[in-house]
């Protein structure tokens, strides 16, 4: 579904490139989350899966980029909407403004695409009811918190049905409670597995529950990727300001410690330190 | 704070039903009718006769009409101020010291306000009674670009939370030590620390918001569809084109008035 080749990109007036040489191959339906520290060319990635780099931001790109079947570098972001979605950091910024209630905000994509009234009444509902939002539809936009917002943002392209959905932090400036509603509204859409997730995020232990894959990026280069227990546990990452889940720095711990044999793999979940410990 | 910078106010009405493009045609032919209706009091006898019973049709009489004063008035009383006192020649009223009220001047002020009221009855009547979003896309429908329905649509929106950032800017400005109450002149200078951060951040807001309405298909190539429904009909469709012909007649009769007189 998604197939990066060699590509290197420099934003304008930059001299160090934002991605050094990234090949990534994601087949279709797959939940595949990349970790790395700030600047480690998270965004860059997000929007090179979208078509905003090079289309929007400019600067130099080489290699090559296809999703969903198209080749990103020929086509224009306005043509694959419907196609690749975009969920970003910032909830208020994703809200047209242009719209008076939740339902016609999320209506609003569909309305751009063409889509016939009937059609656009029963995907709302749907996307509605997966982000936990059918009891604010009649709402202001403005009047939700900022999870609820950002649920709106990924209804909002959910009920596109692109796919392919790109979310760059999505959780990021929200709290814990916030946090938590966009979980649980991505974990709904990862079982749901008809399309295929790129998700950039910093909270690992929400990612260890349900990303099928993990790629760390370090200053632009992909340096680890595979399963998620393989790559959080990895020593790769350990370099790369990634940081580790509380499970597994304590299975570390005791680790180091002697309390639990060293070739016992290392837990990313609850589940998987309670095993490890018992 | 209210959500949206509109005075809008939902009812179930037959005005509020009617389609947008049916009240902005009455609210056009209320302002050609104010500006060419002749006489002193034909205005408000216009505006008595139509305008109120349509406002009380739509449930909003108290509210158009509150809001109707509220406009009117501060241009009633300068028209009649500075005309009335200061019309040269005329016929003095009344005499206050130096001061005269000049009938001349009354009588062109009470004129004046006549169309003021007209000219500006019928839009608080579009406004009052149609949602903001159903007359931008009945516009966008016809033709109107829809950047420009966009823009119109997200200022109304936004102006409420550009005062919430303005105001929370300012808060943590003056929790830093800036001041901002005294004279004017400490004023104008606690008003850049508090532009500046408000400015630059809306421009940045603008690259993500186009991204984000590229993600939305804002300029997907092909047909539009809508989810709100505009009710239209023959005879609202007739009534439109009625309207439109009411006004040349109105912009006509008053020319030709005007080049007999």
């Amino acid at each position: 579904m998604i197939h990066v080749h060699d590509l290197t990109y420099r934003y304008p007036g930059q001299s160090r490139p934002a991605l050094l040489d990234v090949n990534l191959d994601v087949p279709a339906g797959q939940f595949c989350a990349v970790v790395g520290a700030n600047a480690a060319g998270k965004s860059t990635l997000c929007y090179a899966l979208t078509g905003f780099v090079p289309h929007f931001y400019r600067g130099k790109l080489q290699g090559t980029i296809s999703v969903a079947g198209r080749d990103l570098l020929q086509t224009p972001p306005g043509e694959l909407a419907g196609e690749i979605g975009l969920v970003f950091q910032n909830p208020f910024n994703q809200i047209t403004g242009a719209r008076f209630t939740v339902r016609e905000e999320v209506a609003f994509g569909l309305e751009n695409l063409g889509l016939p009234r009937e059609e656009i009444l029963s995907r709302i509902d749907e996307a509605l009811a997966l982000t936990g939002l059918a009891d604010v539809a009649d709402r202001s936009p403005y009047a939700l918190s900022g999870g609820q917002q950002q649920r709106l943002a990924i209804a909002s392209m959910v009920v596109m049905r692109p796919r392919v959905l790109v979310l760059d932090e999505p959780t990021s400036q929200l709290d814990p409670v916030g946090t938590r509603e966009v979980f649980a509204a991505l974990s709904a859409l990862a079982a749901a597995g008809d399309t295929t997730v790129v998700l950039a995020e910093h909270k690992l232990e929400w990612l260890a529950a349900f990303a099928q894959r993990v790629v760390a990026l370090s200053g632009g280069q992909i340096v680890a990727d595979g399963p998620p227990r393989e790559v959080l546990t990895s020593p790769e990452i350990k370099g790369c300001g990634v940081g580790q889940t509380r499970y597994t720095q304590a299975a570390r711990v005791a680790q180091r410690d002697g309390l639990v044999p060293a070739d016992k793999p290392l837990p990313i979940t609850l589940q998987q330190a309670i095993d490890f410990f018992t | 704070m209210s959500e949206t910078f509109s005075i809008y106010l939902a009812r179930e009405s037959g005005l509020h039903r009617l389609h947008p493009l049916t009240k902005l045609a009455l609210a056009g032919f209320s302002m050609v009718a104010g500006l060419a209706l002749p006489g002193l009091w034909l205005t408000y006898a216009a505006f008595a006769v139509v305008m109120l019973p349509v406002a009380a049709w739509g449930k909003i009489l108290g509210a158009y009409a509150r809001a109707v004063w509220r406009l009117l008035l501060p241009f009633a009383v300068s028209l009649l101020l500075v005309q009335g006192l200061f019309w040269t020649g005329g016929t003095p009223l009344i005499r206050v010291g130096p001061l005269s009220l000049k009938l001349e001047g009354v009588i062109f002020a009470v004129r004046s306000s006549g169309r003021i009221l007209l000219v500006t009855g019928g839009f608080l009547l579009l406004a009052l009674s149609t949602r903001p979003d159903a007359l931008m896309i009945a516009l966008a429908q016809r033709g109107m670009p829809r950047s420009i329905a966009y823009i119109v649509l997200t200022t109304l929106q936004i102006v409420p939370r550009f005062q919430a950032k303005a105001d929370a800017i300012l808060d943590a400005q003056r929790s830093r030590g800036l001041e901002t109450e005294g004279n004017i002149l400490r004023r104008v200078r606690a008003l850049l620390p508090l532009i500046v951060p408000l400015v630059l951040g809306s421009i940045l807001d603008i690259e993500e918001r186009a991204i984000a309405l590229e993600a939305r298909g804002f300029s997907h190539p092909g047909p539009k569809t809508s989810l709100l429904v505009l009710a239209d009909s023959a005879s609202q469709v007739a009534a439109r084109w009625g309207l439109l012909a009411g006004m040349v007649v109105l912009i006509v009769a008053r020319l030709v008035a005007g080049c007999w007189a």
